[in-house]
């Protein structure tokens, strides 16, 4: 049974399309990495489904289905679906702990449930000795993880990230991939992770996707994704088996 | 070099304030004297005398300066952040730019046959009016460049997180904005502390600031009283700015 539907999803600027009648399904515990270059729609996608955005383009109406109840009009913090951007937007004013424990809070959860879920937060993204620093005492990965542990400590139905290691350095970058696969593992997460990295999409993605001018394609598997020209996957092989024959 | 060219720009900044006070405490100061011929204290004692009037004006200034700079500061952070999201915001911005395209007192004769009928003119509440429709644009201009595409983010991201608007905009947008608000109020406040153009013609005489006092005495050649007037005119923008410099520019 699908946990995510998508039905015919059309979006406009003005005159320009964006998004030109997106469908796809997704099914529970499932990470669906799309890649995409950018200014193809990602983010447009992301936020219409994460409720930021109207769903419907002129007459075209689209739907979102998230565990078979249709939340189209439902307002963003009723959903359920937590978006990540690619900076940590961590609140500057709150402390690390702070910081995660702020989900919590809205939801008026007694005190000492949200000081033994954060602490245990803390310790799981390796935060634990920085539980009292500000923001601005943290490096990029280390507001990347609060970042991390601030959306899935309320257990959102559908984590959305768009492109959410984009402005790391390589080796951060990976390192937050590792980890990022384990919590999904470990909490069962379903996500969609927009990139325009390809091996950060083959790396993320337990299905794969490719959007390009507004139109998305959903693979059944890595070798379709791998033999269409456009995904570069060839492009990419190609130059490597070129690269060790020099 | 740099040390004696900030000590060079202390001075300049300086020099002004300097003169009022020497001016306040000179007897007598005539051209081509480069310092006052006698200094005194009885204008300043004088002030004892009638303190009933400068503690009125002094108390009129800073009821109408902080209300205005509050109001202007809490409903511009609104307008603004409500305004940011707008299809038309831009229109709403040429608006918020009108007050700035004439001279204060021409704006005030613009608003005057409004604040005559509706019984507003030569009262408080009307002098309140008026400046706050001239610190409210400023506002808003203010902060409109503040909400930008990162503030937004963060406001969506606290409605993803499970918080509704008044969650986002108490919780966040406000802790986040605290020295642009501070900035704002500061701002505001000044403007409505050193405004004479409205404040005489809405006010007619009968809301006396501390800065209309200031221009009564100039208009009436007492050069040392309207020194004094200026120093107390001073005194409260330069608390509010080492205020400001102690608590703000630092964070």
């Amino acid at each position: 049974m699908n946990f995510l539907t998508i039905k015919n999803i059309y979006k406009s600027f003005g005159a320009t399309p964006v998004l030109n009648d997106i469908s796809f399904d997704l099914a529970e515990h499932q990470t669906l990495a799309i890649l995409g270059r950018s200014g193809c729609g990602k983010t447009t996608l992301l936020k219409i489904i994460a409720g930021l955005s109207d769903a419907s383009s002129g007459k075209e109406t689209g739907q979102v289905i998230l565990q078979q109840q249709n939340i189209t009009d439902q307002p963003a913090q009723h959903r359920g679906i937590v978006y990540l951007y690619q900076e940590a937007l961590l609140f500057p004013h709150l402390t690390v702990f702070e910081n995660i424990a702020f989900g919590l809070r809205l939801r008026k959860i007694p005190r000492s449930d949200i000081q033994n879920r954060t602490e245990r937060m803390l310790v799981d993204l390796g935060l634990a000795e920085h539980t009292r620093k500000m923001p601005t005492e943290l490096s990029g990965g280390q507001k990347q993880r609060v970042a991390f542990g601030r959306a899935l400590i309320i257990r959102p139905r559908l984590l959305l990230l768009d492109e959410p290691f984009g402005a790391l350095d390589v080796e951060t970058r990976s390192a937050m991939q590792v980890l990022f696969k384990r919590i999904a593992a470990e909490q069962a997460i379903t996500s969609i992770f927009v990139t325009h990295d390809l091996k950060e999409a083959v790396l993320m993605g337990d299905r794969l996707g490719y959007m390009e001018s507004g139109q998305l394609y959903i693979f059944n598997n890595l070798k379709e994704f791998s033999d269409d020209e456009r995904t570069g996957m060839q492009a990419e092989t190609r130059f490597w088996k070129n690269f060790n024959q020099l | 070099m740099r040390r004696v060219a900030i000590v060079l720009l202390a001075l300049l900044f300086s020099l002004p304030f300097v003169y009022l006070l020497a001016l306040s405490l000179a007897s007598e100061w005539r051209f081509p004297l480069l310092l006052p011929g006698g200094w005194t204290l009885a204008h300043w004692t004088d002030l004892g005398s009638t303190g009933g009037n400068w503690a009125a004006s002094a108390f009129t200034s800073l009821a109408l300066a902080t209300t205005v700079g509050l109001m202007a500061t809490g409903i511009g952070f609104f307008t603004a952040w409500r305004l940011t999201g707008h299809p038309k915001r831009q229109i709403f911005l040429h608006l918020a730019y009108l007050p700035y395209a004439f001279s204060p007192v021409i704006y005030a004769h613009c608003l005057k046959f409004f604040f005559n009928v509706s019984d507003l003119s030569g009262t408080f509440p009307g002098v309140l009016l008026a400046q706050f429709i001239l610190a409210y644009p400023f506002a808003i201009l203010l902060f409109f460049n503040h909400f930008d595409s990162s503030l937004r983010a963060m406001e969506d991201l606290t409605y993803t997180l499970g918080g509704s608007a008044r969650t986002a905009f108490w919780r966040v947008l406000v802790p986040v904005s605290r020295a642009t608000l501070l900035v704002c109020f500061f701002q505001t406040f000044l403007i409505s502390w050193f405004d004479y153009g409205l404040t005489s013609v809405i006010g007619l005489g009968q809301v006396r600031t501390l800065t209309i006092a200031v221009f009564q005495y100039i208009g009436e050649a007492n050069q040392y009283v309207a020194a004094l007037a200026s120093c107390l005119v001073c005194l409260p923008p330069l608390i509010l700015l080492w205020l400001n410099q102690r608590f703000v520019f630092r964070q």
